[in-house]
């Protein structure tokens, strides 16, 4: 209750006087005495329509009403049936599923539970389905909850997903966040090489992981400050869904909008999406919230019961309607203004200042710990970054840790960072073996281990390129391959030696230098990594968005969430411009491509014939467009065709050199070049695109599809965690049956500067950029040599000696 | 003004390019512009490799040596908390950076050399002869022998030069008083003989015999001794062995008439005869000499700075400007360098003209090539430890910078050897001394060493073929190494040796100080086993063990090369013949035919004649008579036939000279030393610039032929009968 009088205070605080204040209402049973005893009243199953009898109260008099009026009237219907009742549940998994593999791996996140949830008796149910060439007696699955272990299993289903039920031990879990980490050690039964090490795997079922409460109220959110444990269903995914009979008003954009920013920050999840709907929705279920918005008299359609008081006073809190399910959050008001600030209670208490830095980017409800921001020069350690020191048996080691990157990051070109590495290996460790490093999964550095003998390695330093470096969370792994003669022989039950080969000490360290800082136009990884640039309005942004379509609305608000997730701030909106009046500010334009302005269009690089050739007619997922399968032809043309005769030795030389260098025809250029229109192809579903505003001064993002419910669909797609970290370039499109994000690259864009002017910034601004456009440096060092080379003549004219 | 706004721009634009090759780029890019410049470097080079190009070229070379080194110093370092590998990579790292260092105090001093002065002898003749300056000659000797000396005094007295200001003086220290009553008969013994001998040889050819009580500071001192007893206005100094052209004195002289503050007008030193490396190699009659790079280039580059400075001989000085510093400076054993960085501080000039004047000997033996160097070397470490020339008060910067180079450039022994020991850190003990992936070593290092390559050949070209000077550094290295250690240990021991000049080599035989270069030889060869060894064995870091792999390679092959310069091969006659023109008269058997000398030597001459019967010719004593440059007579010159050949109606025949009164030896001296001409000629004839590419193919052509030759050496020296087959193919050579 405390939490929610700090929520009430802040918004009597933050409300101005002429505003009514909100009043929560309250439904929930008795907070205290049926706690332990009688089952709550449950719903027979998702789908069905709770029996409870919501009450739903608000005061007409809010100095007068306390909190927890309302409470003592609302008393479970029925006591029925608790036996047949399925288990209150919450899905643990935050992605659609979670695959543990090689010879250690290890996941770890935070998970956040009611006050209700904690306190009651759980059990933890995990499925799991592994390769068959993980060896039982050798590989063991190990859960922790707030590092206690309460899953310690040897891992042997390799047939069917095997569920294991433990009960988590009384008083383990806390209100508030809780730590989840799911580990796995596999040995393979026969196999010592490398390779199979790749084989194996361990896949915990995202279905079958779950917490089941013993306790009825575990199931409901009482207060705000549970959305936050609105957790996700059982594929991963996390779902508001907002009823708001009234979008077709402009005014209704921005609070509907700010709603979804504050849900989508409260619970921070990774696959969140929004769902915007004019009519009731059924009831959820677990990662689904209902909340429903409007004027009383709007939403009286909706609701079964439409809270007392929204007509004098400005009201919110969560009941258990009939229409819209349990736990439904109502948020009403006499006026939209009234609403409006309503929602802004809910905005406060996870929003931040514009100006004020992060120092981690909110992780955890994904991977722990949080990703320290890395902004410049900064040194980490190891254990500071939650790689914690490990002793390795196997054949291949491997631990990875996250940071954070601005979105004004612009040293992809010639940046690196070093790990400064505290490790060693034993004498069975073979010259040969070497240790990787993986930022984002691809390839940034290797240090191969040169001698045998075993050593330990003190602060080696290994250079990481910061080539695939990218604005917001980026993980980078170590592997360590390690081989040694016991392996090449590989006795029977050589995978289960246990002497320790190689050790990883958390005093290593991640170390980052200064780098180059400043924003592009276009770009759109820096709305994926930080929500920027839209991050840092202090204004609002214009939002011009197709609002009656409430699937268009869906896709704003989805990509809006998203976005102040990513920004870890609700990004302030103004839904009531149009095209014309933003010319110089920020804005983002949501809807279906006929409803795109032509100007707008032309702006973002997006080209005129787009918006009547693009139709739905092409959105068929089975059909391949003809460029794609020309270039799958020419694909495989080549490759039948490389390494024989005179071309083949040319295209293996840039193979060379783009093994060795990373170099590329591509990559030899003078500047960027201009960028022609795109014209999406037939299998493009929904693109994003982004331009510097016509007046220079803002930047414009374009998020549009041939239809709206294409628009809803690709964006919802776009905001899964795994799609949302692909989108950058100027352009990114998402492919018509929904799996493929695709980008179109930056070609030319302009600069905005984010830092303050410093010479040193500056020539790192310059080193990326001659770095990126490599014939530039060697055209700039011809031009300022020959220039030396003149005025040394002159110069030498007039000193010494003259002939 | 103008002055000043030309300084701040190139000061603008010399911080834009630092700032500029200091950008911390990608690897791509720098591969890329390493590419660029390096094509464009040979562009401009096929194009235009002069003036203000040749500058841009230099400049983009700079730029590519400052980008590595910017790498080098930010990110080759292995960790210092591995002392095995920091210590050794830090001491590459010091040489590397040295090298760089004296390739920017080259590129100052040779920025723009100074083009030949035009002949200032025309000026002098139509000058009135009275109002010439007065000069004494000196010719300092310690032990050359009488011959040697006559044919030296003979040339000196053939300058074309009014006899009456005109002093010649032989400074004798090999017979001082000191010598003669030596408690050692022999050498007392010795002393006396030469003291007469030299007496009478004086008295023969009219010059002056001076000698003194004791042999103090060596070479200065003896000079000093001269001054003392002499009073011209001028002083040139000569070598014992280095006999001047007629016209010395009249291209030479002018100069102090011109600029009253001048100290020293400094000429090149020609060489009649190969060093032992170009003996030993056969490349004294393509390739220029070594000391033409400085002579050619490197003085005329100082001349541009005023800093041109006396090279012990073959130089014209000032009595009045010797006189404020007492005379020669004898503190180090190179008193000639010692001298002008005096009288550089106290604001005196030097000129340098550009046109050999002298021909002289070099030593011919390697073994006596490595005692002059290591004189020169620990000469110059004293000057810069007992003058310090950078923080001399008087000298102008650029002499500053100028002094620098030409005495730090000695201690090259340190880097060359640590080049030569470096990769077998890597080879041998698995040591990582230098922290780089194979794909940096090729964008950075390789580039740097094909620009320094590349710039070296933009500078030095014509006069120093590709690889040449990191031979010659190598084979000094070797000996010098110790010597330098030993001079920066103990700076005032070393005393002076007079370098023997005139031994000749009868038999084909290794250099008695040759067998350490076999020794290091066979170490590389293991070295480039071992490389193979870890290819096959370490495939993982195959990249760099064949970078290093290569570097050992680099060095193998200079090795062997050098394994045919301490391979002395016998030669007959060790002295180059100077192709010449003279009407002449042979006198054989009582007949007198009419002739032409085609060539002379100091030993001998060849001449062709029409009409002579060719029996019994050989052995037979003739005379040839010419007219001569000094007194416009004809005199004869006793000659003994060694050889002839017919060719139609001509007969070519070779003679050797057998003087019998001083005389002779002056005619001798006007027919080899009258026209100076000859030699600019065969300087010029072999100033060729292969060109990077066709330098090193010749180069590596070269050093497999050497290292070849320097292993037959080697297994001859062991057998006591060389096996004949050997034998035969040497001779067939």
């Amino acid at each position: 209750m405390n939490r929610l009088a700090l929520v009430a205070t802040g918004l009597l605080l933050s409300t101005t006087a002429a505003m009514a204040q909100v009043a929560p209402f309250d439904m929930s049973p008795m907070p205290e005495p049926v706690a332990g005893g009688s089952p709550a009243a449950e719903p027979a199953g998702p789908p069905a329509a709770p029996p409870a009898e919501p009450e739903v109260s608000a005061p007409a008099d809010p100095p007068a009403q306390p909190w927890e009026q309302a409470a003592p009237a609302a008393e479970p219907a029925t006591q029925a049936s608790a036996p047949a009742a399925p288990p209150r549940l919450r899905y643990l998994i935050p992605y659609p599923k979670l695959t543990l593999s090689g010879e250690t791996d290890t996941q770890s996140w935070s998970v956040f539970l009611t006050r209700e949830q904690a306190a009651s008796a759980a059990k933890l149910n995990i499925g799991y389905q592994n390769a068959i060439v993980a060896a039982p007696e050798l590989s063991t699955l190990k859960v922790m909850i707030n590092d206690v272990a309460v899953v310690d299993e040897p891992i042997q289903s390799s047939d069917a997903v095997r569920d294991l039920t433990v009960n988590v031990p009384p008083g383990l879990l806390k209100a508030g966040s809780n730590s989840v980490t799911m580990s796995a050690i596999m040995r393979h039964r026969t196999d010592c090489t490398i390779q199979s090490t790749y084989e194996l795997w361990t896949e915990v079922a995202s279905a079958g992981t779950y917490l089941s409460f013993a306790d009825p109220a575990a199931s409901g959110f009482r207060h705000v400050g549970d959305i936050a444990a609105v957790g996700v269903d059982a594929q991963g995914a996390t779902e508001y869904r907002i009823v708001a009979p009234a979008t077709e008003a402009a005014g209704a954009v921005a609070p509907v909008v700010r709603l979804a920013e504050a849900l989508a920050i409260s619970a921070n999840m990774p696959n969140q999406s929004v769902f915007i709907s004019q009519q009731a929705t059924g009831p959820g279920g677990p990662g689904k919230l209902t909340a429903v918005v409007g004027l009383p008299s709007e939403i009286a359609g909706v609701l079964d019961r439409v809270p007392e008081g929204a007509t004098v006073s400005p009201v919110m809190g969560f009941v258990d309607d009939a229409k819209t399910g349990p736990s439904t959050l109502v948020i009403s008001g006499p006026t939209w203004p009234s609403i409006a600030s309503a929602i802004e209670s809910l905005v406060i208490p996870v929003d931040r200042e514009a100006q004020s830095r992060r120092a981690t980017l909110s992780t955890r409800t994904w991977r722990l710990p949080d990703a320290p921001m890395l902004r410049g020069q900064s040194n980490l350690t190891f254990a500071q970054l939650g790689a914690a020191t490990e002793e390795f048996d196997g054949r291949r080691f491997r631990t990875d840790f996250a940071f954070g990157i601005p979105a004004d990051f612009y040293a992809g070109a010639y940046g690196e960072a070093t790990l400064l590495l505290d490790a060693a290996y034993s004498a069975e460790v073979l010259p040969g073996s070497h240790i990787d490093v993986y930022v984002n999964g691809n390839m940034a550095a290797t240090v191969p281990i040169t001698q045998g003998g075993g050593a330990i390695l003190r602060q080696l330093p290994v250079s990481v390129t910061m080539r695939h470096f990218r604005p917001g969370a980026n993980t980078l792994a170590l592997e360590a391959v390690l081989m040694t003669r016991a392996d090449q022989v590989c006795a029977p039950g050589a995978t289960g030696l246990t002497t320790p080969r190689f050790a990883l000490f958390d005093t290593s360290q991640f170390v980052m230098p200064d780098y180059a800082r400043i924003a592009r136009r276009p770009d759109l990884a820096g709305i994926a990594g930080t929500g920027f640039p839209y991050n840092r309005a202090e204004k609002p942004v214009a939002l011009i968005v197709q609002h009656a379509e409430p699937a268009a609305l869906s896709a704003a608000a989805t990509l809006m969430a998203q976005m102040s997730v990513a920004a870890g701030r609700a990004i302030p909106v103004d839904g009531t411009l149009t095209a014309a009046s933003v010319s110089g500010r920020d804005a983002i334009f949501v809807g279906e491509i006929d409803t795109m302005a032509p100007s707008v269009l032309a702006q973002v690089g997006v080209s005129e014939t787009t918006r009547t050739a693009w139709s739905p007619m092409a959105f068929d997922a089975t059909e391949t467009s003809s460029t794609s399968i020309t270039d799958a032809a020419f694909d495989r043309w080549r490759n039948e065709l490389s390494g024989s005769g005179w071309h083949g030795s040319v295209s293996s030389l840039e193979d060379w050199l783009y093994r060795n260098f990373g170099l590329t025809l591509g990559s030899l250029k003078l500047a960027p070049s201009d960028s022609a229109a795109y014209t999406p192809p037939g299998n493009v579903g929904m693109i994003m695109a982004q331009q510097e505003s016509p007046d220079e001064s803002g930047t414009w993002t374009v998020v549009s599809a041939p239809t709206t419910s294409a628009l809803e669909a690709g964006m919802k797609t776009l905001g899964a965690q795994a799609n949302w970290n692909r989108i950058g370039g100027r352009i990114s499109t998402v492919d018509s049956d929904l799996h493929e994000v695709g980008t179109v690259d930056v070609g030319r864009f302009h600069f905005f500067e984010t830092q303050p002017a410093s010479l040193s910034n500056y020539r790192l601004i310059v080193a990326n950029w001659l770095s990126a456009n490599a014939l530039s440096f060697g055209a700039a060092l011809v031009v300022m040599c020959s220039l030396l080379g003149l005025s040394t003549k002159l110069l030498l004219s007039m000193l010494g000696r003259r002939a | 003004m103008q002055k000043l706004i030309i300084v701040v721009l190139w000061g603008i634009i010399s911080f834009a390019v630092l700032a500029l090759v200091s950008l911390p780029i990608s690897l791509q890019t720098q591969l890329i512009a390493s590419v660029f410049v390096v094509i464009l470097m040979m562009v401009l080079k096929l194009v235009r490799p002069e003036g203000i190009w040749r500058l841009i070229a230099l400049s983009f070379g700079t730029a590519i040596v400052m980008r590595y080194v910017y790498w080098r110093t930010t990110s080759t370092l292995p960790p210092i908390n591995q002392p095995e590998d920091f210590i050794p990579g830090l001491l590459l790292y010091l040489a590397e950076m040295y090298s760089v260092m004296m390739l920017a105090l080259s590129l100052f001093v040779v920025a723009s050399p100074l083009p030949p002065r035009r002949p200032r002898a025309p000026d002098m003749d139509a000058k009135d002869p009275a109002s010439y300056p007065t000069v004494d000659v000196f010719i300092p000797t310690y032990n050359e022998d009488a011959d040697l000396l006559a044919s030296t005094i003979a040339a000196a007295k053939g300058m074309d030069y009014p006899a009456d200001k005109l002093t010649i003086w032989l400074l004798d220290d090999g017979g001082t008083l000191q010598k003669r009553n030596s408690t050692k008969l022999p050498e007392s013994h010795a002393a006396l003989a030469r003291h007469e001998e030299l007496k009478r040889l004086c008295a023969e050819l009219d010059v002056n015999y001076l000698t003194r009580a004791k042999n103090e500071h060596a070479k200065a001192g003896n000079l000093n001794n001269g001054m003392a007893f002499s009073s011209g206005e001028l002083i040139v100094v000569f070598d014992a062995d280095h006999a001047p052209a007629r016209d010395f004195l009249k291209e030479t002289v002018g100069y102090f008439a011109e600029e009253p503050r001048l100290f020293l007008v400094q000429t090149p030193h020609f060489f009649l005869n190969p060093d032992p490396v170009e003996r030993n190699l056969r490349t004294f009659e393509k390739m220029p000499s070594e000391n033409e790079m400085f002579y050619g280039v490197i003085q005329r580059g100082l001349d541009k700075w005023n800093a041109s400075f006396f090279c012990g001989s073959a130089a014209v000085l000032s009595r009045k400007a010797l006189e404020t510093t007492n005379g020669f400076s004898g503190v180090s054993i190179t008193e000639d360098c010692e001298t002008a960085v005096e009288l550089h501080a106290r604001g005196w000039k030097s000129i340098y003209v550009d046109k050999p004047l002298i021909a002289g000997l070099q030593p011919a033996t390697f073994a006596s090539f490595i005692g002059q160097r290591s004189r020169w070397a620990q000469g110059m470490m004293q000057i810069l430890r007992f003058r310090f020339p950078p923080l001399k008060r008087g000298l102008s910067i650029p002499q500053r910078l100028c002094y620098m180079s030409s005495t730090l450039f000695w201690l090259f022994p340190f880097p060359r050897a640590i080049f030569l020991i470096a990769p077998l850190f890597y080879l041998f003990f698995d040591l990582e001394i230098f922290t780089a992936s194979g794909g940096e070593f090729l964008a950075y290092t390789l580039s740097y060493m094909i620009v320094n390559l590349m710039m070296q050949n933009y500078l030095y070209g014509a006069f120093r073929w590709p690889w040449i000077s990191e031979l010659y550094e190598y084979v000094q290295t070797v000996h010098l190494l110790p010597a330098v250690v030993s001079v920066i240990l103990n700076p005032r021991k070393p005393t002076f040796k007079v370098t023997a000049k005139d031994e000749s080599i009868s038999q084909s035989r290794l250099s008695e100080i040759g067998m350490p270069f076999f020794l290091i030889f066979g170490i590389l060869v293991i070295a480039v086993l071992m490389t193979g060894f870890k290819i096959y064995l370490e495939p993982f870091k195959s990249d760099v063990t064949l970078v290093v792999g290569a570097w050992n390679l680099l060095n193998l092959i200079i090795a062997g090369c050098a394994l045919g310069v301490v391979s002395e091969r016998g030669q007959r006659a060790a002295t180059r013949r100077v192709k010449v023109s003279r009407r002449c008269e042979f006198h054989v058997d009582g007949q007198v035919l009419l002739g032409t000398i085609e060539n002379v030597s100091v030993h001998g001459l060849r001449l062709q004649v029409l009409g002579i019967e060719s029996e019994m010719l050989l052995g037979k004593t003739g005379g040839v008579r010419f007219e001569t440059h000094f007194d416009k007579q004809n005199h004869e010159l006793p000659l003994v036939v060694r050889n002839f050949e017919t060719t139609g109606d001509m007969m070519a025949i070779g003679c050797q000279y057998m003087p019998e009164v001083p005389l002779h030896h002056r005619l001798i001296a006007d027919l080899i030393f009258a026209n100076s001409d000859q030699w600019t000629q065969f300087q010029l004839s072999r100033r060729g610039n292969p060109g990077l590419l066709r330098g090193t193919v010749w180069f590596l052509g070269l050093a497999l032929f050497q290292t070849y030759r320097g292993l037959v050496y080697l297994v001859r020296s062991w057998s006591p009968r060389p096996a004949p087959a050997l034998q035969a193919k040497e001779a067939a050579r």
